[in-house]
C-alpha cells in the first residue's frame, strides 16, 4: 500500500460523504451492490456514472453524483477522481458478522485490484478489459 | 441514569437537531422560498440558494454539518448509529479538551441559527406574497397537536411528558411515554402498510380535521403549539414573535412549520451550548450499571419530524422479544395526506393550465412535514413491494400497470 493512502471504514451516505472525501486527490469507494449479478462479482464504476440531481424529496435522496457536484460548485477541494468498486452481495437482509462465502472469496482479489490501481494510478487491466 | 450520562445524551441529541433542521431549511425546503415556489426547477435547489445568498453560505452549511458530526462522534463514537447509549448512561466520559471543542462548536451553532433566522425574516417574512401563502386556507388544517414538554410545559426534545392540545389550543391530555397505548391507536387502510395513528379519546373519523377528529400532528409546529414556550432565551423571544405575527395560538398554517423549525434550531443550539458549558459535563461518572433485567420499556423523544415512540419487551436474558415503534413521520401520515389533498384542491382549479410551479406548491404542503417515509415504512425482511396503476383521465380505464416485489 502506498504511504500516502488513507483507509477509512464508514457507514455514511449522502451529504456526509462530502465531508469524508474532501481534501483527497483520489478516492476509491468499496461497497456492496445488488444488481442481479453473480454473488462475489467485482465491478469498477466511475463516480460520473452515478448521476444525481438537485431537487431533493428527502436527505436520503442526495446521491454520490450530487454530492460530488455540490462540492465542486461550492469550491471545496474535491478529488479529481472517484471510483467505486462494488462486490455483488448474496444477502443483505440477514444480520451477521461474517461475509457470505462468495463475497469472502472475492475479498482477496478486490484487495489486489485496488492495490494495483493505487500503485499504477490507472484502472487494472483485467477490469478495463471487462468494461 | 447517571446525571452526566443523561446530559451527554441530550447534548448529542441537540447537536444532531441543529444539523438535521439546518439541512432541511437550506437544502430541502429553503429553495422553495429563497428561489421562489414557481421559479425554474433547475435553479430551485441548494446551488440556486448559494448563487443567490452567497457562496459562503454553502460552505457554512457544510462546515456546520462537519462540526456537528465531530461533536456527535466525540460523544457517540461515530456519527451514524452512535454506540454510546447504554442502560444507565453512556459508555464513556469526555475530556476537558473535548469539552472545550464542544463549547466552541455549539457557540458557532448558536450564531449560525441566529443568522438563519435573520435570513428567514428577510426572505420569507419580508415578502407579503409568502406570508399570504403561509396563511392561506389551502395550507391550513385545524387539528390536534402533540409534543414533549418539560415540567414547565416548555418544549423538550429529549425527555418529559407527551402533551396534546386541541384545535382551540386547550390541553386535551398529558401522559408519560409508557402509557402511549392508552392514548393512541392506529387506523389502517388497505392500500398501505403505513398506519394512521390517531387519538383514542377522540376517535378515528376519517381524513378530516376539527375537534371531533382524532387526527393529530407531531411536528415542529405541533411542538410549539403543544407547549407554553421554549426553555432558552433567544428561542423564547422567537416563539413569542412567531405567535404575535401569526395571530396567536395555536397556529394551524402548515407552512408555518418552516418558521417553527427555525425556532427549534435556535433552541437546539442554545441548549447544546448550555450543556457543553455546564461544569458537570466532564464528570467521569457517566453510567449507573443496571442490576437487573426490567423486561419491558417505552422510550419517547421528539425526533425532528415528530414524536418517536420505542416500545420493547425482552426475555429474562434481556433479548428482545417484541418491538413496536411509532416514528415521527408516521404520526403525521393522515395529516400529510389531508394537506396534499387540500393544497391540490385549492391550487388546481378547473380550466387553468397546470404549471410545474403549481405542482411544486402542492409538494410544499408535503415538504413542510420534512417526512421520512423510509423510516416510516421499513419492513422486515427489507422488501418493498410496489404496484402502480395508470388510468385514462376521462374513462378511468387501466392504461398500464407495473409491479415489483423487492
Amino acid at each position: 500500500m502506498p504511504q500516502d493512502v488513507e483507509v477509512a471504514e464508514s457507514e455514511v451516505g449522502g451529504l456526509r460523504l462530502l465531508e469524508l472525501v474532501r481534501g483527497f486527490t483520489k478516492v476509491v469507494i468499496i461497497d456492496a451492490l445488488r444488481s442481479g449479478g453473480a454473488p462475489g462479482e467485482i465491478k469498477r464504476l466511475d463516480a460520473d456514472e452515478f448521476r444525481g440531481g438537485h431537487r431533493y424529496g428527502s436527505a436520503h435522496s442526495i446521491h454520490l453524483g450530487t454530492v460530488l457536484e455540490l462540492g465542486r460548485e461550492l469550491g471545496l477541494p474535491m478529488p479529481a477522481e472517484v471510483v467505486v468498486y462494488t462486490v455483488e452481495a448474496l444477502d443483505v437482509e440477514t444480520f451477521g458478522e461474517q461475509l457470505s462465502e462468495p463475497v469472502a472469496a472475492a475479498a482477496g482479489r478486490l484487495v489486489d485490484l485496488i492495490g494495483d490501481e493505487l500503485a499504477t494510478g490507472v484502472c487494472p487491466a483485467s477490469l478495463a478489459a471487462a468494461s | 441514569m447517571a446525571p452526566t450520562g443523561r446530559m451527554l445524551r441530550e447534548l448529542l441529541y441537540n447537536a444532531f437537531y441543529v444539523t438535521d433542521h439546518t439541512t432541511h431549511f437550506y437544502i430541502l425546503a429553503g429553495p422553495d422560498f429563497i428561489m421562489g415556489p414557481e421559479s425554474d426547477p433547475a435553479k430551485r435547489n441548494i446551488l440556486g440558494v448559494i448563487n443567490k445568498v452567497g457562496l459562503e453560505i454553502g460552505g457554512a452549511v457544510i462546515k456546520l454539518r462537519a462540526d456537528a458530526a465531530e461533536l456527535i462522534s466525540m460523544i457517540g463514537g461515530k456519527q451514524i448509529h452512535p454506540v454510546m447509549g447504554l442502560p444507565g448512561g453512556v459508555s464513556q466520559a469526555i475530556t476537558a479538551e473535548q469539552r472545550d471543542r464542544m463549547v466552541q462548536i455549539t457557540a458557532e451553532q448558536v450564531e449560525f441559527a441566529k443568522f438563519t433566522m435573520g435570513l428567514f425574516n428577510d426572505v420569507v417574512l419580508g415578502n407579503n406574497d409568502y406570508v399570504d401563502l403561509i396563511k392561506s386556507d389551502a395550507f391550513t388544517h385545524e387539528t390536534y397537536y402533540m409534543g414533549l414538554v418539560d415540567e414547565n410545559n416548555k418544549v423538550n426534545f429529549y425527555d418529559g411528558k407527551v402533551r396534546v392540545v386541541g384545535p382551540d389550543g386547550a390541553e386535551l391530555e398529558k401522559f408519560e411515554g409508557k402509557d402511549y397505548l392508552a392514548h393512541l391507536a392506529e387506523h389502517v387502510e388497505p392500500y398501505s402498510y403505513l398506519v394512521y395513528p390517531y387519538l383514542k379519546s377522540v376517535g378515528w373519523k376519517g381524513f378530516v380535521d376539527g375537534k371531533d377528529s382524532g387526527v393529530y400532528r407531531a411536528s415542529p409546529l405541533s411542538r410549539l403549539n403543544a407547549s407554553d414556550g421554549m426553555a432558552t432565551p433567544l428561542a423564547q423571544a422567537e416563539y413569542e414573535r412567531f405567535y404575535e405575527t401569526l395571530g396567536g395560538k395555536p397556529v394551524h398554517a402548515t407552512l408555518a412549520t418552516h418558521w417553527a423549525r427555525l425556532v427549534e434550531l435556535l433552541y437546539a443550539a442554545e441548549r447544546a451550548h448550555e450543556l457543553a458549558t455546564d461544569p458537570d459535563i466532564i464528570n467521569p461518572d457517566v453510567r449507573n450499571i443496571p442490576t437487573g433485567i426490567v423486561g419491558e420499556g417505552v422510550g419517547v423523544v421528539e425526533a425532528p419530524r415528530g414524536t418517536l415512540y420505542h416500545h420493547y419487551k425482552t426475555d429474562e436474558k434481556g433479548m428482545v422479544t417484541a418491538v413496536n415503534l411509532i416514528v415521527g413521520t408516521t404520526n403525521n401520515n393522515a395529516a400529510i395526506s389531508m394537506s396534499l389533498k387540500k393544497a391540490a384542491e385549492g391550487l388546481l382549479t378547473g380550466g387553468k393550465e397546470i404549471k410545474e410551479g403549481t405542482l411544486n406548491m402542492i409538494e410544499m404542503a408535503f415538504r413542510a412535514y420534512d417526512p421520512c417515509f423510509g423510516c416510516a415504512t421499513h419492513t422486515l425482511p427489507g422488501e418493498m413491494p410496489l404496484q402502480i396503476t395508470v388510468r385514462n383521465e376521462t374513462t378511468h380505464d387501466v392504461v398500464a400497470t407495473a409491479q415489483r416485489n423487492m
